[in-house]
């Protein structure tokens, strides 16, 4: 059992994605493992055969022990069953400096029959943890630098070196073909090129949003009868590493996830007195609310009544979440490469309006500028995505797992409004919840969504 | 420029003794064979006719006992040239040259100096068997208090001598047997001095980054025009003194090439290449694109057999190599 986090003492398998017997790849998901504060994808960095699952899915073990066998190409059975009935915590696995020590948890077989063999000579072994490794992309110093001035996308690199480090001469091609051509001058080096001239970015978030700006033309020409037809014409863009981690989250999320929608509308005349009389108080202070921050605090207050929609879905069975962890979806720059990051604000329900509104600020601005680290990201039990301010008025999200719901808020607009029968002018706000089925049920949303308007209604409540 | 000359390596040295001879009267020379034979390898030759007995002086094979006579003549106010037939036979004097002659400046405080010249050839390369091949820059580097100067031309050889003997702290002079007759352009005039801590850049070039003394930069440089054949444009810096080092210059080239192999003929354990290349490991970490490789004799005393030999020392095959695993072209 990897330890995934630092506080992390034990983890439970929330679900085995290989059976005995499955071939593996090094950088493979093989399983997801919750963790005291999140389920997180558990990564082997050896190739071969799952020789045996140590430790069913659904059930909890302290860090370090065993949990599965894996048996490397080549390797017989005899030195892995040693390993077995030993139950010796496995040493060989290649150290590596960073914090994810999962390959521990795997015991490759390999020490145990390389310890009776002694005669391999010494660079096949080298060679085996340099490629063991894989996780880990290596870099000559000078390569990095490079790549950090000229903001290329490492993870996008092939490293030619031993092990497959990547060397000054990868980095150095890569910009070749970059700026070798025209059509790639126009567009989207020629934004990459005006960003390198702007003050540095040090973060590596906004280096990775930064770096998908690698762009490599491709420009196909159907030939018909002698006659050069061009074709549609289209630029290749790197992908960075935070898109990737986006498609692949959303895909998992939409196609595993049974998500439907309830909506409902927030008639949010009083929330909006109240915030103006509030902020104009404020206002000395440097405090300006936003709907968001009231809507955020509502979110949480709900939760306390409609525990499941602060849940997550672990397999065959439920995790009621103690803590209320509300995410917030933040935009990045479209003209850095865009992306998306859920800065989340923790322990909602115990925490004022202006504490929020404060931390939410500052986290957003921070996405934007530094990047978030993990922890500012980790942890979400529900999530609110907010398009208001860009006058949308309805919308649906995807559901940001393991969270079970999302609500997507549209602007508060001033409209045509029936009160008391009367027809005036008045303050409404749409608001979709995206849910997972397996958690929540309809009717189950559609109490939640009546507590929030109550309490949106109501602002005074959530005040207190 | 001023004029030049060609001259053996042999006669360039000394060239460099006699017109410091001429210039300064303090300057001597002492050590076996150096007078009457005119030098065992013949570099004093015409020496003792023209400054007599009393200034050029040989004495018995007792490299202990002249060399601390010179010492004490050093810290009394002379400025003697004492030659090693060969280096390896200093080691029978390393009380003298290394625990009196780098240390006196200090323990006297500043009472006494010690402007002394020890000279004679080094490394290996003529069969002379394990215990007369010796490059002993490995040990006495080591060593603070000493100046250690390797030249690898005539015009280097003569101009650094030059400076040796003007220079006031001890100063461990290297040449080579294999070296001495070799020609070379060298300027004319009795103020031509070469500084010491200045490196040269024999051969520029983009890729790699050689580092070398003495002997080995010819080797240095014939590899270069071999790699340059494979498309491999190596740079060759001779740093001509390891003490003081003129660690700058591959500072420089080596953020131009990011890439660095250092040749040194002495053994690889704690020698002039371990120490550079943990500078440059220090100084350039940001600019290497590969770990500094280095090409030393090998890690065994020096074989007799001709074939071994040659297989022991660097050599330009083996720092061919070495580029290109450092260019990662191998």
């Amino acid at each position: 059992m990897p330890r995934l986090s630092d506080t992390m003492e034990s983890g439970t398998i929330v679900r085995w994605n290989v059976k005995e017997g499955d071939a593996v790849k090094s950088g493979m998901v093989v399983a997801d493992i919750e963790t005291d504060k999140a389920t997180m994808e558990m990564p082997v960095f050896d190739d071969g055969k799952i020789l045996k699952l140590l430790v069913p899915a659904g059930q909890q073990v302290k860090v370090g022990t065993q949990i599965a066998l894996i048996l490397e190409d080549g390797e017989s059975m005899d030195g892995a069953q040693s390993a077995t009935s030993s139950g010796q915590p496995n040493a060989s696995a290649a150290g590596r400096p960073s914090q994810n020590t999962s390959e521990n948890a795997f015991v490759s077989a390999n020490s145990n029959t390389r310890g009776a063999s002694s005669v391999e000579p010494i660079d096949a072994q080298v060679e085996e943890i340099l490629q063991a490794d894989g996780a880990r992309v290596r870099v000559s110093p000078v390569a990095r630098r490079i790549a950090e001035q000229e903001r290329v996308d490492l993870a996008s690199l092939q490293g030619s070196g031993p092990g497959g480090r990547i060397i000054k001469r990868d980095v150095m091609n890569a910009l070749e073909n970059r700026g070798a051509t025209p059509a790639a001058q126009t567009t989207e080096s020629a934004r990459a090129s005006s960003m390198s001239s702007s003050a540095p970015t040090t973060s590596s978030q906004a280096h990775v949003a930064a770096s998908s700006s690698l762009a490599v033309p491709v420009t196909p020409t159907h030939r018909a009868g002698g006659l050069v037809v061009a074709g549609l014409q289209s630029t290749e863009v790197a992908v960075s590493s935070m898109r990737q981690i986006i498609a692949k989250r959303l895909v998992e999320s939409k196609t595993t996830i049974p998500h439907y929608q309830v909506s409902m509308k927030f008639e949010l005349d009083r929330l909006m007195a109240l915030r103006e009389q509030l902020n104009s108080e404020l206002a000395s202070m440097g405090i300006k609310l936003s709907v968001n921050d009231f809507i955020v605090r509502g979110c949480a207050l709900s939760m306390a009544k409609h525990p499941y929609v602060n849940a997550s879905w672990a397999g065959e069975k439920i995790l009621m979440h103690q803590q209320v962890n509300v995410g917030v979806a933040v935009a990045l720059d479209e003209e850095k490469g865009g992306g998306l990051l859920v800065a989340v604000i923790r322990d909602v329900d115990r925490k004022s309006l202006r504490a929020i509104s404060s931390e939410t600020k500052a986290l957003s601005e921070k996405a934007r500028t530094r990047g978030l680290s993990m922890e500012e990201m980790s942890d979400s039990t529900f999530t609110v995505s907010n398009l208001g301010m860009f006058g949308v008025e309805h919308f649906t999200a995807i559901i940001n797992p393991p969270n079970s719901a999302i609500l997507a808020c549209g602007a508060a607009l001033k409209q045509p409004v029936v009160r008391d029968d009367q027809l005036t002018i008045g303050y409404e706000m749409t608001a979709t919840l995206s849910l997972d089925h397996r958690v929540i049920d309809g009717a189950m949303a559609a109490r939640w969504l009546n507590t929030l308007k109550a309490l949106l209604e109501n602002p005074a409540t959530l005040l207190v | 420029m001023s004029a030049t000359q060609e001259l053996e390596f042999r006669d360039a040295i000394r060239d460099a003794m006699s017109e410091e001879m001429r210039r300064d009267k303090r300057v001597m020379l002492i050590g076996e064979e150096v007078a009457e034979y005119n030098g065992a390898y013949k570099v004093s030759r015409g020496m003792l006719d023209e400054f007599g007995p009393r200034r050029v002086i040989d004495t018995p094979i007792s490299e202990s006992g002249f060399a601390g006579l010179a010492i004490g003549a050093a810290m009394m106010g002379l400025r003697p040239v004492v030659e090693f037939m060969s280096w390896s036979f200093s080691l029978v004097a390393a009380d003298p040259i290394l625990n009196n002659a780098p240390k006196m400046l200090f323990m006297s405080g500043g009472q006494f100096g010690c402007p002394i010249v020890f000279r004679g050839n080094d490394g290996a390369g003529g069969q002379l068997g394990s215990t007369h091949s010796w490059s002993v820059e490995g040990l006495f580097s080591n060593v603070p208090g000493i100046k250690i100067v390797i030249p690898s031309t005539p015009a280097d050889a003569k101009g650094l001598m030059k400076t040796a003997i003007r220079d006031d702290d001890p100063v461990f002079f290297m040449e080579s047997e294999r070296m001495l007759g070799m020609k070379g352009d060298v300027p004319v005039g009795e103020d031509v001095l070469v500084k010491f801590g200045q490196a040269l850049i024999r051969r520029e070039g983009a890729d790699c980054t050689l580092a070398s003394w003495g002997r080995p930069v010819h080797f240095c440089m014939e590899a270069a025009q071999e790699l340059a054949k494979e498309g491999i444009s190596c740079e060759v810096i001779d740093l001509r003194t390891i003490r003081p080092l003129d660690i700058g210059s591959i500072e420089r080239s080596v953020r131009k090439t990011s890439n660095l192999v250092i040749v040194d003929q002495s053994w690889s354990f704690g020698s002039p290449g371990s120490e550079v290349a943990a500078q440059i490991h220090q100084r350039c970490f940001d600019d290497l694109d590969n770990h500094v490789h280095r090409v030393h004799t090998e890690d065994v005393p020096a074989p007799y057999a001709y074939n071994l030999e040659q297989e022991y020392l660097p050599n330009t095959r083996k720092i061919c190599e070495a580029v290109r695993s450092a260019t990662y072209n191998a």
